[in-house]
């Protein structure tokens, strides 16, 4: 089993270092996919995506994105989980989708992962409030000078190796 | 001529005594129970412990940190900074952060929001005392938000040491 593999199992009991490399990770592998769900969810108005042991609904209303997520099999679905407003240049809101649907990937794996032998702790959706792809995430909201240093100095090139291993 | 004062004679209550005890413990009752309706929401951060589990089916070393808040009213989701605090050459300092977590309640608990997948990876075999803090809002389902804050108490030691990766 790769360490990838691992990850769509482990889910919650990812570390945060491994969450954020894991978004990074997946930002990597699914460029393409990413942008041809951006095009449709655009077009469209709602795109789903199933990862891990959960599925990502997306809706587009009034420029403004959010998703539900629910466990497979399962009649219980978030809503309004979290949010991002987009501009009037589609190149630039595909880039930013891109961002928000690894972000959210890394969200339902974290609390819809695999069945594996460790019994899932029974808790509501959680995610980081602040999405690793902002600033805000390293500066924990506040002095976004200091998470501009906090980002560059963040080092997941060893998480990374082992999640591009096959 | 003496003068006289007249004696001031006190007013006796219309109202008899049983009455009056009756009428301010029917008032006492009513002001309870619409203080009762008051959202309240508490804090309860567990000890950070070594996690057993973790280590039993992944072989991973972690110091695990539970947290629960709980309302007497329904709540969304509770927001959440904390962090385990350990000791270091008689000094507190933060050993690891989880900053700005989000966990909804669930439609089986809805007046509560549970975290319990706050893991810190550590290195087995020395010793070393924490405790957790947390602050942040829960959000309630009337659209009310409310400041939460509590810590684990005094330090205790777990043989596990956060940040020496």
């Amino acid at each position: 089993m790769s360490y990838f593999e691992e990850c769509l199992t482990s889910g919650g009991l990812l570390f945060q270092e491994e969450r954020r490399a894991l978004y990074k990770y997946l930002l990597e592998i699914n460029k393409d996919f990413y942008v041809d769900q951006a095009n449709l969810l655009l077009d469209k108005g709602t795109t789903t995506r199933c990862i891990a042991n959960g599925e990502a609904t997306y809706f587009l209303k009034d420029r403004k994105v959010n998703y539900s997520a629910r466990q497979l099999n399962s009649d219980e679905i978030q809503s309004e989980l979290r949010e991002i407003k987009l501009t009037r240049i589609r190149r630039y809101n595909i880039r930013k989708l891109e961002k928000f649907f690894a972000q959210c990937d890394v969200d339902v794996i974290s609390n819809f992962p695999i069945p594996g032998r460790i019994p899932k702790e029974e808790s509501g959706y959680g995610f980081n409030a602040y999405p690793f792809y902002t600033l805000a995430y390293y500066a924990n909201g506040r002095n976004y000078l200091k998470g501009i240093v906090k980002k560059l100095r963040t080092k997941d090139n060893e998480i990374l190796t082992k999640l591009r291993t096959l | 001529m003496p003068l006289t004062i007249p004696k001031s004679v006190p007013l006796l209550p219309k109202v008899p005594s049983i009455a009056v005890v009756g009428l301010l413990a029917a008032q006492f009752l009513i002001l309870q129970g619409i203080g009762g309706t008051d959202p309240k929401c508490t804090l309860n951060v567990e000890r950070p412990h070594y996690s057993t589990s973790l280590s039993e089916d992944q072989n991973i070393d972690a110091i695990k940190l539970n947290i629960t808040s709980t309302c007497n009213v329904s709540q969304k989701y509770t927001q959440l900074s904390a962090s385990i605090q350990k000791i270091q050459n008689n000094r507190e300092t933060t050993a690891y952060s989880f900053v700005n977590e989000i966990r909804n309640s669930t439609a089986k608990s809805p007046t509560v929001a549970s975290f319990k997948n706050l893991f810190a990876p550590c290195l087995r075999g020395v010793s070393t005392s924490y405790r957790g803090i947390a602050r942040g809002f829960v959000y309630l389902e009337n659209g009310k938000k409310l400041a939460v804050e509590g810590d684990s108490g005094k330090f205790v030691a777990a043989a596990c040491l956060i940040g020496a990766q």
